[in-house]
């Protein structure tokens, strides 16, 4: 059940439907600093934790459109109510700005790093966007689909120059990624019907 | 501090034996007080997430004993609830009872190692030595049942890989009896030291309303006053029939986190011991071998386990769209996988919510206001291991 108060801020559905014990709502990138205030500061909503921020790349899958190519996904927890929600939200490739909710939530900050690092998502007034997983002078956003598994460039350290060193990586064997899926969709309507027995 | 003093700026790691791993701590010292603390993580950043999305289900399960590597099996737990989770079946009883069981062998485990590693940054050696050949023999229990120390992949999404060996049960038994007195023993050392206390009691408080905004979770949360433990609160597979209490703190510091796991490690004990009772017959792991593969005798004569074999150690089974996040109480905190599937044999997305990543967050709040002798202790407070802080 989505509280009423959230409701007026829907703006459709998230593509993958919610299989957890949780709610979700889709809300746009513009209202986002107002839904969290309100989560964690309206009496009957009450959700006072940030467990997570993630983002999943549409690019590969059904869902993509030209205004959605990032969805946010904000995990919340009520530890009052004993419930989670899920608040998902849009960005776009061109424009991959949102509000940065660390004035709400202390926590957000390491979280949003994260998602700076990883999906090259820009957060607005965030007190220090910085890489946090990757490397200083690392380049891209390595959990983008469209970045390569084996990555750009390769670390070693050179006992001649006596520093580590940044190449192109060079693969001695051409990088194998097998695709066994099979083209027939059998295998999910035997499992979906089983699973009705 | 005077005007004429400068503040110094601190390296402290990425090799140091207090940083529990590959941290790299930059602190700001306003003569011997830390005024900042700022904690450079990711090296050991794996891009677990990625490879995961490159691999079928069961080939990612070895990947969540690499996260936090000192409770792999609790990690496991969270990944195969929520392939169940997004599957829509559950493991048989007997599966549920043997990973609660684990679940709490590895809890035990992994406090055995933060209790003395936490003792060690702070000055006492004995514990680690004390409690490195407690672990030893538990983690015979680990290899018992997967083959494996630690790397186990033993929880399955459909239950767990393997049957316990006849004579586990007992051995467990009378093994878990016993180990309540090597807690006290533990608790002599500790407890009432007085040096041990003069470095831990008052050090890094935690409020309850920081912990709260700080996404603290498990242990770190609890000893903030905070009766919050998603066994109780949301429970997954059979902790529901389980009696057992949660531990609270009153002052949120240090030497509460330290009391509440060693309260945690008598209340596993007495949720293995249930388990060993109540553990009904029957299989460990679903018979549909359109998800679970068919057993090594079946395949001999059968045409058609060879085909599921084949197709499911290959091709994988393909989970039904959707977005699904079961989070499990690991030892360290709040564990799960934000997993989405688009309806493939291969995960769309899996996010790894890591509880050391919010808790080494915290660590600049903690430690601010505080000596640069103190660091050591709250770090160790918080129980932080880099393979689920990188990733």
């Amino acid at each position: 059940m989505i509280p009423d108060l959230l409701k007026k801020y829907a703006v459709g559905k998230f593509y993958f439907p919610i299989k957890s014990n949780a709610d979700g709502i889709l809300v746009s990138s513009n209202s986002i600093l107002e839904v969290v205030q309100k989560l964690k500061e309206d009496d009957e909503l009450l959700f006072d934790q940030l467990i997570d921020i993630t983002v999943n790349d549409n690019l590969q899958s059904e869902a993509i459109s030209i205004n959605d190519r990032f969805t946010l996904v904000y995990t919340f927890l009520s530890l009052i109510k004993n419930k989670r929600l899920f608040i998902f939200t849009n960005v776009s490739e061109e424009d991959p700005n949102i509000e940065s909710i660390t004035k709400i939530f202390e926590s957000a900050n390491w979280y949003e790093r994260e998602c700076y690092d990883l999906f090259g998502i820009n957060f607005k007034n965030h007190p220090s966007l910085q890489r946090i997983m990757n490397d200083y002078n690392f380049k891209g956003h390595p959990l983008r689909k469209d970045f390569p598994l084996t990555g750009y460039e390769e670390v070693r350290y050179d006992d001649n120059l006596k520093k580590v060193v940044y190449e192109p990586v060079d693969l001695k064997q051409e990088f194998r990624d097998f695709d066994n899926e099979s083209p027939w969709e059998g295998m999910r309507d035997i499992i979906s019907e089983e699973l009705k027995k | 501090m005077s005007e004429n003093f400068k503040p110094v700026t601190l390296n402290f790691g990425p090799q140091h034996p207090a940083a529990h791993g590959v941290l790299r701590l930059l602190v700001q010292l306003d003569g011997e007080v830390v005024s900042k603390a700022e904690p450079h993580i990711g090296l050991l950043h794996r891009g677990t997430e990625k490879l995961i999305e490159h691999k079928t289900y069961t080939q990612a399960i070895p990947y969540f004993d690499r996260l936090d590597y000192v409770s792999p099996m609790c990690q496991e737990h969270a990944f195969a609830l929520s392939v169940e989770n997004l599957l829509d079946i559950k493991a048989p009883v007997r599966a549920q009872y043997i990973r609660v069981m684990f679940a709490e062998v590895t809890r035990i485990l992994n406090h055995l190692l933060n209790i003395p590693a936490f003792a060690m940054d702070i000055g006492a050696a004995t514990p680690m030595l004390w409690a490195f050949e407690e672990r030893e023999k538990m983690l015979e229990f680990h290899e018992a049942v997967s083959g494996a120390r630690f790397h186990a992949a033993y929880f399955r999404p459909g239950g767990v890989h393997q049957d316990l060996p006849d004579d586990l049960c007992e051995k467990m038994k009378v093994y878990f009896e016993k180990f309540p007195d090597f807690i006290d023993t533990l608790e002599e050392l500790l407890t009432e030291n007085r040096i041990f206390k003069q470095r831990s009691v008052d050090i890094g408080i935690l409020s309850k309303s920081d912990a709260i905004e700080l996404s603290c979770s498990g242990p770190v949360l609890r000893a903030s006053g905070v009766a919050w433990d998603l066994r109780k609160s949301q429970p997954y597979d059979v902790y529901s029939d389980i009696d057992f209490d949660i531990p609270v703190g009153k002052t949120g510091d240090t030497y509460d986190r330290y009391l509440v796991r060693m309260e945690e490690m008598r209340e596993s004990v007495k949720i293995i011991l249930q388990c060993i009772e109540k553990i009904p017959s029957g299989p460990v792991m679903i018979e549909d071998n359109k998800i679970t593969p068919p057993r090594r005798a079946e395949m001999k004569d059968s045409m058609e386990a060879i085909i599921h074999h084949f197709k499911l150690f290959t091709e994988g089974y393909r989970v039904p769209k959707g977005i699904s996040y079961v989070p499990v109480e690991a030892p360290k905190g709040e564990f799960g996988a934000v997993l989405i599937s688009d309806g493939s044999s291969k995960p769309y997305r899996c996010k790894l919510r890591a509880p050391g990543f919010a808790h080494l967050q915290a660590l600049h709040f903690l430690s601010k206001g505080h000596q640069l002798a103190d660091l050591p202790s709250i770090l160790g407070s918080l129980d932080i291991v880099f393979g689920e802080v990188d990733r």
